[in-house]
Order: structure tokens, then C-alpha cells, then sequence
């Protein structure tokens, strides 16, 4: 993949990658604290909603749900780029995912604890949730009385699968770290020293130790995939499971919303790679070629979800159900929506693909850049045109219909803290591991190799199976 | 002392051609189950409480307009679609036909609106305020809801539950506070119906048909040959069978029908079609 | 693409620095070939021999052809073409026979796409299916007479609807009987393209040698072709390019063919992810039969030394993700119709999954996940030549079971303009006539095929050539591993 490139030095990339651990820039601060500003701005109008009520919103009676819900499901797809770039592009061994791996599962990480606060402060009485998916041991629910959770609720699905998901992906952060923890340990005193030591469990590097760490790595990307496929698919049911809403209730919402997860998650990686690249000076290791590979995964992807979706609107016309034909009418053809819709279609699919299609655009980071930001608006905006107009126009009885949602500052607010709270976590823990894998940077050094044929040079790599 | 606990299967049936869309069942239910006061900012914010709404549609064309009513209220579907997207259990299906909101589980996903085809699932989104002077204007028998907690119309629970103590647990008179006599039913059926004329008699109606100056809304037992909704019941159990063996209803010669009926949901309250002018003789 | 270039002389290369007994090892990573020059010559040997066993299949599938010509005429003549309900069976047959041969080029282009060396053996096993997209054709004339109108011709007042749910609305020009066949020869077209693409290099290998009609054919067709860098580049664009088309055509004429003469058959079945079920079930079968049609001429026609084991190692890991994926959707569509219980969603699930058909229902499900997962999940089982066939085995099975009942379900659903299934009808059993009409469709498939592999041998040359010099065994610190090269 790394094409004309010599190798890297142990001691340079240990040297190199550790930066941002070891020699923190000076700007470090000063980030965290403006984002951390912002963070409190969001708590701050998530307390006054809970403390005034949801009358803050912009919610009313047929909108019940709106940008905290889209949010939620953002969040969740973004979480889907980790186990997307670590398990599956590992078990298909795709050399080119090394760099990307680690940052992709700590988005997924932070994603997934972002995105399910969101259900939380969306519900009415946040401090009676302990009833819905918090079933901790000494709480008092309701067992004795014999009320379980209702499991036919695809709410009782959802977190059970998310929190699945998060727990797996901490334990697949946390075996794939031990080798690095172990340099680390190595390379600090005082404190840091012990912590370190703790969290490496007694790495030495033995073989043995080598394989175990292997065969845990590749039976936790078997084991999480299952996962990964049935959290979107689940937060899709939400929806899906509501026959009320005639344009949720499609029976292509699972893998349609997983696609498109992947979609926006491998781009907001993508980003994230080039945001990394830029302010830690990783450019020997986050390269223009994995940057190109990403890109042209997404151009797959992008397709793949452009057709779930032409699915979708197709099959809503096609029932000719009055009461859907109105909500794709409101989706289509009344404003704002026609003017979200469009915008939503071409930053999602026409505007990206645009990008990524030539070879040198995709090497460009700055464009590169612009279609994964877009993409990720476009798919914020796609599940809050799914959402919101599905909800004005729900029911059959015209009586009612039509109402605007306008969200309020205080849900504005909110959305905007949760980027922030992503950011800023992202950039606290670049203070305490390595956001590049280290050991998985020097197993490609070890393993990359070339192939003489005629005279040309291919890049190629030892496989061990 | 008589403590023969009926098994009831309530059920609302909405003569569509006695309504004339008076509201006065809206106000009567706002009164009895201590609803917030609807101000104009609540219906400005699409945020007002209608247990109970009458909807009025248009039909034809200037001059030959003709306003058409229809009250909705909770369905209190059999199969209803908000009972198995809620994750705590807060609304459920009791097995006397009514659907239950339990006000202290809720936690507010509000998923149960989302579900609900009929639109008529309500969400505390303020703390409720009632005028000083309207305070002791709250009904005791009812619960005052919290802000973040989903509620509609419960077909007047509290009558209905008082009504059977007083009527068939302790078998007063509520009128008079006699104690009714008791006698073994001649047959296993008999006793155990309830008596209507003296369940309206006492209160123990749903404030809306209580108040219904038209008696467009019939409520009682569905299984209860002597009471109004019985044959309404039977013959819209028998045409929604009838429709789901594939045979033919012409739907020209029935004025029963449920709301939404392909949904499936199965309501508890039936509707009666407006009986056109002329209509009589097509038949 | 500068490794085709240079390929004629570098060929021993790779192959030098491999060692024997790898490729029957425990490791399927690699597989050894004779010398080109042999293997060029062994396969234009068994292009033109005729052995005994083949050509017992080809009179067996050619009787199995006749007997469905028959069983068409009767059924025909018996009951017409204005009744789709008759004609379930048929239209099955036509969408099992479908299915295979239009997603069974997509293993050839799908894994050129990704640059996997493994595919190279599969190749043209895979691309011949294109010959039987003629077949295909004259299959689907008589579906088009079948189809009933999208304007409904005597509407009941107020009971019916004025014109049926369709894919294609209000019914434009020529809809859907035009683009329905412009979609079917489009494929089968575009399907042969690709098979002369890909098999131009050969046949200019071959032209010399050839005799009669096979050589007079490869003369011609290859007539242009010296392996010049421009000639290879053209090609190569032309095979990714054709394949992109051909992938995007297939996507759209499975969801044209699965909604037409499926989905809206029953009335207010609404079910968008209908046709990515039935495009996976496609791939899912037609990557599983071009697996039997390896392990039998693996096993039986010779093809011992080309086939090596990591085409069925790697093809195996696809096709139990394909088989996850199939259960994925199915369960993605049956979770929204259980949990929705709206009448017509009741009744459809009660009609295609329980009640009528839920015999061929459990035998689908069975046939098409079950079976191949259990296999599947056991690595000894998909490391062996057998276990991936016989997963691809009882795949086509479950094909068919599915075919049967969506398709004969879709037949005889009854009032096609109803505005839903409001009650569940009975299933439909198959009578003599419709025997002879399933077996006879497909053995005209396989007999085309046959006819096929006597045209151009099951091997694509070049691409096995070229997938030699990408590969190698060197020595890594203690062992000896695989090295895999990658262009670009």
C-alpha cells in the first residue's frame, strides 16, 4: 500500500507517535478548555430541560420526537467506522487499515457514550430511567412487584444492544492497546509509570503472548460484528417497529440505516485521520494512500446506501397509501423540507462521490476533507428527514396535521455541545494512548515487502494464512 | 353482602349521526380528569390536551358545504399499537378492555405517541398549573399529573371503578343508598351484568357520555345483551370476521365501523355512520 | 496492469519460487499450476474431448428440456395465457434459472473489482453463465403474456383499485412489458460482452491450434488481438467498466423482475427490502452452484491442478457472509411485518410463511441458512473442496423453495386489484404439467451450459497466469510464507 516509501525506524516511530502522549503541544489546553466551555453550555440547557420540562423544546404533539432522537442516531452511526475499519477490514486483511484502526474504535467509543445520552435527556423524567435500562442490582425497580423491562419494546432492544456494542468495543480498545501500554510503560515514570503498568497487565512481548493477543483480537472482530450489524438494525427498529408512521415502517430500514452508519462513520474517520495528521504531524504514518483507500471503500459504501435509499422512496410511492403519499409530499415537495431533501441527497451521495472518483482528488486532502463533512451533514440531515416529517404528517385523520417543529436553543445547544464532547474527548485521550497503533504500524513494516515482476516493483506483504 | 366481581368488557360506541359537535363532552372530560387549562399558548405550541376532540371536516363544495363531526378519543385498542413499543410497561391492556396508562412507570420516550394511528396520546410537557381559584376545582378521584409523563383518556377509570364498588361489590342503590336485594341468577349468566340505567344513574358513565346532550356516545358492556353497545358490538365483530375470510361486505348497508380497521388494531369503540338525506332509499 | 504486460516472459517467476506439496497442504493460501504452455494445451484438449459421462449429461439435460417444452405446450393449451395463476410454477422456474444465471457473472466481476487473487480460477466457470442468458430470453416471453394489466379492466366501484400497485405507477409507455425485456436481453447482452472481453486473450492463444469450428470462432473473434500494453489496458478498462454496468443493470433488473412478477402479484405486499432479498439470494446461489460446477470438474473432469483449494477456502468466507446476510434480511423484513400486525401484513405472513406456504416456507429457510451456515461455521468443512459446494448445493435447493414461494404465491393470490390481501388464500399444488415445467427449465439451463464448456474450456488462462506472478513462497525469519502482491 505505503508505495516507494523506505521503512520506518522503531525508535522514530515509537519517537513520533507517542508526540502527542509524552510532549504535549502547547495549544492543548486552550482547546480543551474552549471545549469544555461549550460542554458545560450543553449540561447547562440539558438541566434546564429537565429542570423547566420538554415545554423548552420545540416539540409538540405530533413532532414527539426530533433532534435529540436525530442526534442519538447520528451518534450511534458514527460509532459504526470502528468495528467497520478494525474487524471487518482486519478478518478481510486490508493492509491499508492499520493507521486507521485505533482512532476509528475510540470514535466508536465516544460516539456510543455520546449518543446514548441523548435518549436520556430526551426522555420526560430522566431520573426515573433507571426503570427502563439501568437494572443495577441495589436500585429499587420494580422486580419485587414482578414488572420486568418490556422486551417486545424496541426500546428495551436498543440500549440492550448498544451497551453491547460499547462494551465490546472498550474490550477491543483495551486488548489492541496492551502492546502499546506496555511501550508506554516503558517510556514514563512517577504515576503515569504505574498506571501504565497496571493497563499493560505484564505485557513482555512473548510469543505466547503475541498469539493470545492475535487470537483475541481476531475472535473479538468475529464476536463484534453480530454486533455491529444489530445495533444500527436496532436502532432502526425504532423506527421500523413504529406502524403508526408510515414512512418508518419499512421493512429496508436495518440494513438501509447500517449502511448508512458505515457511510458516515468511515467518513467522519476519514476526517478525523486528516484532522489527526494535521495537528500531531503524523504524515509518515497517515498517508495519502490510506486516505485513497478509504475513499474508494466509501465510493462502495455511498452506492451501496444511495441504492437502500432509492429503495426506500420507491417502495413508499409504491404502496400509494394516501396518508404516505402526504408525507413524501411533505418530504418532497413542501418547503423547508424539498429544500432539506435536496440538500440532504446531494451532500450525501452526489457531491462526495463527485470527490472521491478521481484518483487525485481522493489524495487531496483538503477535498477529501469536504466530502466527508458533507457527508456527514447529509446524513445528520437524512435520519431528521426521516424523523420529523414522518412524525408532522403521521396520521391518517387530516384533522390534525401539519405541524412546524422548530427546535429551540436549548435543543440547539445541546446538539452542538455533544460535537464538542466528542472533540474534546477525542483530543483527552490522545493525552493518554496512542491514537495510531503502534505495534500494528511495525507488524506492516515487519511484514511489507515487493514483488519483481518484469520491471515493475509491487508492493506486497507476507500472509500468514 | 353481593361480591360477585364481573368480568366486563367495556366499549364506547360514537353515533356519528346524533353528534352535532357541541363539545360538550370536551369539556366535560377536561373538568373530570384534571386537564390542564388549554390557554392559548398551549394550542400556539400544538402542545393542548384534547382527551377527547371533536374533529370537523368539510365535505363538497361552496355553497353545498356540510360540516362533518367526529369525536376521537383513546380507541382503547385490543391490539393497540402503543402498549408493546413502551420499554416500561407504563400502558398496557387490562383484561376488561381498557387500555391502561400507569402514570408512575412512565418515563416519557414518548414512543407511544409515535404509535398511537389516532393521534390521541398527550404529553405533559409543562408542570401543570391550575388559577388559585381553580384549585380545589381538581378532581381527588384522579391523579394530577407531573411534567415528562404521557397520559389520555382513560374512559373515565375512576367512575367506572367506583361504580363497581358501590353497584356490584357492596350492591347499593346509588341513588337512594339502598342495599339492593340479592337473588342466585336463574341462569350462570345473569347475574353478572351490570345494571346500566342505574350505573348512569350514579355517575359511573365516562364524563363524555355522561354529558352528551345527544346521547351520541353509548358506553357500556360489549357482551351485555341489555346494555346500549351490545348489538352495535356483535355486528362489527361479525363483519370484521366476515372480511378477514375473504368474503365480501358491501360496506353501503353497515353503519358500523371502527376507525382505521385495516391497521388492525381492533378498538373498543365503534362509530356508526351519519345516515345520509335520501340514503333511506337506497335500501 | 504493468504485470500483464510483461507476463509472457516472466511466467516462470513466481512459479519457480513455489514448492510442490503446498497447495493440498493445510494451508490453502496458493495453488500450483502446470507450465502455461501445458496449460493452454491441456485445456483446448478438453474443450474439444467428449467423454462418456458428459455426453450422458448433455442427452439427460436435453430430455429434461424436451419434457418442459412439453409441459409448456400442454400447459399452454390446457389453460391459456389469460390466468397468471396456472402459471406459478413456471414463473418460478423462470426466476430460479434467473437468478443463477444473471448473479453468476457478478463472482467473476465483483472479485476482479477487489483485485482477489483467488478468483482467478473462478472466473470463467462463472462468466459462461452468460451463454445461458439466451436461454433466459426466450424463457421470459411467455412471463410478459402472463402479466396481468396494470389498468384494472372492470373496476368494481369503490372495492377495487382503478389501476394496481406496480413499480411502474400510473404505467408508462411500454411499461413494464418493455423494460422488463429491454432489462433481461440488456443483461444477457452485456453478460456476453464480458465473457468476450475476458476471453479474447485466450482465444488468441488457442487460435492457432484450434480446429473446425472452434478454431474458425476464436480466429474470428480474436482476430485483433496481439497482447500488445494497449490491447491488455483496453481490456482490462473494458472488463471494469462492463462489470460496473453489468452490476448496476443486474441490481435493477432483479428489483424490476422481483417486484413485477412477484411482490405486486399480491396485493398491498409492500416490502422494500424484497428486492435486495431476492438480488441476495441470487448472489447466494450462483456463487454456490459455480463452486459445484468446480468441485465436479475438480473431482471428476480433470481440472485437479487448476482449481486449487483456496478458491473454495476464500469463496467460502463470502458465501457464509452471503448466507448471514440472507437470514439478516429476511429477519429485517419478518421483525417489521410481526411487530406491524396490519391486516394485509398479518395475512402475507400467514399466506408466505406459515399457513399456505409454510411447508416450503421451513424447507426455504432450512435449505438456504440453516444447512449452509451449520456447514459453513466448521472451518475443517470450508477448508475442504466438498463442504462449500454442498453448501452451494443445498443453496440453489432453497433458491428454488424460495422461487416457489414467492413466485407461485405471487400466481395465485387471487384479485390482483384488490386494495389488500384482506384473508389468506390456499396454497398451490404442482400438477404433472408443472413437474415437467420446473425440471425441464433447468435442465435447459445446465444443457446450454454444457453446450458452453465445448466452446471455451472452464479456465481463464491469463487471469491464472497472471495471478502466478503476483504470488510466491519466501522464506520469513523460520518459515517459509506466502507473499501476496497487490497492484496499486
Amino acid at each position: 500500500m505505503q508505495e516507494g516509501r523506505t521503512p520506518i525506524p522503531y525508535r522514530q516511530i515509537n519517537r513520533e507517535l507517542l508526540f502527542s502522549i509524552l510532549q504535549s503541544p502547547k495549544w492543548f489546553p486552550i482547546a480543551i478548555i474552549i471545549l469544555g466551555l461549550i460542554v458545560l453550555g450543553g449540561f447547562s440547557a440539558a438541566g434546564l430541560l429537565v429542570n423547566k420540562g420538554f415545554g423548552v423544546t420545540g416539540l409538540n404533539r405530533p413532532v414527539m420526537w426530533g433532534f435529540f432522537i436525530t442526534n442519538f442516531v447520528f451518534w450511534i452511526g458514527i460509532s459504526h467506522a470502528g468495528v467497520m475499519l478494525s474487524a471487518i477490514l482486519r478478518l478481510s486483511k486490508a493492509e491499508w487499515r492499520r493507521p486507521a484502526t485505533r482512532a476509528a474504535e475510540i470514535l466508536t467509543v465516544f460516539s456510543l457514550m455520546t449518543a446514548m445520552m441523548m435518549p436520556l435527556i430526551h426522555t420526560g423524567r430522566p431520573w426515573r430511567t433507571i426503570y427502563w435500562i439501568y437494572t443495577i442490582p441495589f436500585m429499587p425497580y420494580d422486580y419485587a412487584r414482578g414488572i420486568w423491562p418490556n422486551v417486545r419494546s424496541p426500546l428495551v432492544w436498543d440500549p440492550s444492544a448498544v451497551y453491547t456494542y460499547l462494551t465490546s468495543s472498550i474490550l477491543f480498545v483495551l486488548v489492541a492497546l496492551i502492546p502499546d501500554f506496555a511501550v508506554l510503560r516503558d517510556r514514563t515514570t512517577g504515576m503515569n509509570h504505574r498506571i501504565y503498568t497496571m493497563l499493560a497487565m505484564g505485557w513482555r512481548g512473548n510469543p505466547r503472548q503475541w498469539k493470545l493477543q492475535i487470537i483475541a483480537g481476531v475472535l473479538l472482530s468475529a464476536l463484534i460484528l453480530p454486533v455491529f450489524v444489530s445495533v444500527h438494525s436496532i436502532v432502526s427498529w425504532d423506527f421500523g417497529m413504529a406502524v403508526s408512521v408510515k414512512t418508518w415502517h419499512s421493512t429496508i430500514f436495518a440494513p438501509y440505516f447500517v449502511v448508512g452508519a458505515v457511510h458516515s462513520g468511515v467518513s467522519a474517520v476519514a476526517f478525523v485521520m486528516i484532522i489527526l495528521r494535521y495537528i500531531y504531524g503524523w504524515q509518515n504514518y497517515i498517508r495519502p494512500e490510506h486516505i485513497d483507500a478509504l475513499g474508494r471503500l466509501l465510493i462502495v459504501v455511498a452506492t451501496g446506501w444511495f441504492y437502500f435509499f432509492v429503495m426506500e422512496i420507491l417502495f413508499g410511492f409504491y404502496g400509494r397509501e394516501a396518508d404516505e403519499l402526504a408525507v413524501r409530499d411533505l418530504q418532497f415537495m413542501q418547503e423547508p423540507w424539498n429544500i432539506w431533501m435536496m440538500v440532504f441527497v446531494f451532500t450525501t451521495y452526489f457531491l462526495p462521490v463527485a470527490l472521491w472518483l478521481p484518483r487525485a482528488f481522493r489524495r487531496n486532502l483538503w477535498i477529501m476533507s469536504v466530502a466527508c463533512i458533507s457527508v456527514n451533514i447529509g446524513m445528520w440531515l437524512e435520519r431528521f428527514i426521516i424523523i420529523v416529517p414522518g412524525l408532522q404528517n403521521k396520521q391518517v385523520f387530516t384533522f390534525s396535521w401539519y405541524t412546524v417543529y422548530s427546535p429551540s436553543a436549548v435543543e440547539w445547544t445541546i446538539i452542538g455541545a455533544t460535537f464538542a464532547l466528542v472533540s474534546m474527548l477525542m483530543l483527552m485521550i490522545a493525552r493518554v494512548v496512542p491514537l495510531i497503533p503502534l505495534y500494528d504500524i511495525k507488524e506492516y513494516e515487519v511484514l511489507r515487502t515487493e514483488v519483481k515482476i518484469g520491471r515493475v516493483t509491487v508492493p506486497a506483504v507476507y500472509r500468514e494464512d | 353482602m353481593v361480591t360477585n366481581r364481573i368480568d366486563h368488557k367495556w366499549g364506547m360506541v360514537v353515533d356519528l349521526d346524533r353528534c352535532t359537535g357541541c363539545q360538550a363532552c370536551v369539556v366535560a372530560c377536561q373538568a373530570e380528569n384534571n386537564l390542564p387549562i388549554n390557554t392559548k399558548e398551549y394550542f400556539q405550541q400544538r402542545r393542548a390536551y384534547e382527551w377527547i376532540r371533536i374533529e370537523r371536516y368539510w365535505e363538497g363544495e361552496f355553497p353545498n358545504v356540510k360540516a362533518r363531526f367526529i369525536p376521537i378519543m383513546c380507541q382503547h385498542c385490543e391490539n393497540a399499537p402503543c402498549e408493546p413499543v413502551c420499554p416500561v410497561f407504563a400502558t398496557y391492556h387490562n383484561d376488561e378492555g381498557l387500555n391502561v396508562q400507569v402514570y408512575n412507570r412512565c418515563v416519557g420516550t414518548r414512543y407511544c405517541a409515535n404509535n398511537c394511528p389516532y393521534q390521541v396520546r398527550f404529553f405533559n410537557w409543562w408542570e401543570p398549573k391550575w388559577p388559585e381559584r381553580l384549585r380545589n376545582q381538581l378532581n381527588p378521584d384522579v391523579t394530577v399529573r407531573s411534567r415528562g409523563v404521557m397520559e389520555r383518556c382513560s374512559f373515565c377509570v375512576q367512575r367506572i371503578r367506583r361504580g363497581e364498588i358501590t353497584v356490584e361489590r357492596r350492591g347499593v342503590e346509588p341513588l337512594t343508598g339502598e342495599a339492593i336485594p340479592y337473588a342466585e341468577p336463574a341462569t350462570p349468566t345473569q347475574g353478572r351484568y351490570l345494571n346500566y340505567q342505574r350505573m348512569k344513574e350514579g355517575n359511573f358513565l365516562p364524563a363524555c357520555a355522561q354529558a352528551c346532550p345527544t346521547n351520541a356516545l353509548m358506553f357500556g358492556e360489549q357482551t351485555d345483551p341489555t346494555g346500549p353497545v351490545f348489538k352495535y358490538f356483535e355486528k362489527a365483530n361479525e363483519q370484521y370476521d366476515k372480511v378477514h375470510h375473504g368474503e365480501y361486505v358491501d360496506e353501503s348497508k353497515t353503519r358500523v365501523y371502527r376507525l382505521l380497521e385495516e391497521m388492525a388494531t381492533k378498538p373498543n369503540v365503534i362509530y356508526l355512520k351519519k345516515v345520509e338525506e335520501g340514503a333511506g332509499e337506497a335500501h | 496492469m504493468a504485470a500483464s504486460e510483461s507476463e509472457h516472459l516472466h511466467h516462470g517467476v513466481a512459479h519457480g519460487e513455489s514448492h510442490g506439496g503446498i497447495s493440498g497442504g493445510h494451508y490453502p493460501g496458493m495453488w500450483v499450476f502446470p507450465n502455461p504452455r501445458v496449460m493452454t494445451r491441456e485445456m483446448a484438449a478438453k474443450v474439444s474431448a467428449m467423454p462418456q459421462m458428459f455426453t450422458l449429461g448433455l442427452l439427460l439435460t436435453f430430455a429434461l428440456l424436451v419434457l418442459g417444452v412439453v409441459g409448456f405446450v400442454a400447459r399452454a393449451s390446457a389453460d391459456g395465457f389469460d390466468d397468471r395463476a396456472p402459471w406459478g410454477y413456471y414463473m418460478a422456474t423462470f426466476s430460479f434459472v434467473f437468478m443463477v444465471t444473471s448473479a453468476a457473472p457478478v463472482a467473476a466481476v465483483a472479485f476482479r473489482f477487489t483485485k482477489s487473487h483467488w478468483r482467478r480460477p473462478l472466473s470463467r466457470v462463472s462468466e459462461l453463465f452468460a451463454v445461458v442468458g439466451i436461454f433466459n430470453i426466450i424463457m421470459f416471453i411467455p412471463m410478459m403474456m402472463i402479466l396481468p394489466p396494470i389498468l384494472n379492466p372492470n373496476p368494481v366501484q369503490g372495492h377495487d383499485l382503478e389501476i394496481r400497485r406496480t413499480i411502474w405507477f400510473e404505467g408508462p409507455i411500454g411499461a413494464p412489458h418493455a423494460w422488463d425485456l429491454a432489462g433481461v436481453v440488456g443483461l444477457a447482452v452485456t453478460a456476453l460482452f464480458i465473457l468476450y472481453l475476458s476471453a479474447v486473450p485466450d482465444m488468441a492463444e488457442a487460435r492457432h491450434t484450434a480446429t473446425g469450428f472452434r478454431g474458425w470462432l476464436y480466429r474470428t473473434l480474436s482476430g485483433h488481438w496481439y497482447g500488445t500494453k494497449r490491447q491488455w489496458n483496453a481490456q482490462k478498462a473494458g472488463l471494469a467498466m462492463l462489470g460496473a454496468f453489468y452490476f448496476m443493470t443486474l441490481i435493477f433488473v432483479h428489483f424490476i423482475i422481483s417486484s413485477d412478477y412477484a411482490q405486486s402479484m399480491i396485493p398491498g405486499w409492500k416490502d422494500s427490502i424484497f428486492p435486495v432479498f431476492y438480488s441476495l439470494t441470487a448472489f447466494q446461489v450462483a456463487l454456490g452452484l459455480c463452486l459445484v460446477i468446480l468441485y465436479v470438474m475438480r473431482r471428476w473432469g480433470g481440472f485437479q491442478e487448476y482449481y486449487g483449494k483456496s478458491v473454495f477456502w476464500s469463496a467460502s468466507k463470502v458465501q457464509l457472509g452471503l448466507t448471514l446476510l440472507w437470514a439478516y434480511h429476511l429477519f429485517a423484513f419478518f421483525i417489521t411485518y410481526w411487530f406491524g400486525r396490519l391486516v394485509v401484513e398479518q395475512n402475507i405472513i400467514k399466506y408466505l410463511f406459515a399457513q399456505s406456504y409454510g411447508g416450503v416456507f421451513v424447507a426455504n429457510l432450512a435449505l438456504s441458512f440453516v444447512i449452509p451456515f451449520l456447514l459453513l461455521l466448521w472451518n475443517p468443512v470450508r477448508r475442504s473442496a466438498w463442504g462449500p459446494p454442498l453448501a452451494g448445493v443445498s443453496a440453489a435447493l432453497g433458491a428454488l423453495m424460495f422461487s416457489v414461494r414467492v413466485f407461485v404465491g405471487g400466481a395465485n393470490s387471487g384479485n390482483i386489484y384488490e386494495a389488500f390481501l384482506n384473508h389468506v388464500p390456499a396454497a398451490a399444488y404442482p400438477d404433472i404439467w408443472d413437474i415437467f415445467i420446473v425440471v425441464g427449465g433447468i435442465g435447459g439451463a445446465a444443457f446450454i451450459y454444457l453446450v458452453a464448456t465445448k466452446i471455451f474450456p472452464l479456465l481463464s488462462v491469463w487471469e491464472v497466469k497472471e495471478g502466478a506472478l503476483y504470488q510466491g513462497m519466501r522464506r520469513f525469519i523460520r518459515g517459509e510464507y506466502l507473499v501476496l502482491a497487490k497492484p496499486e
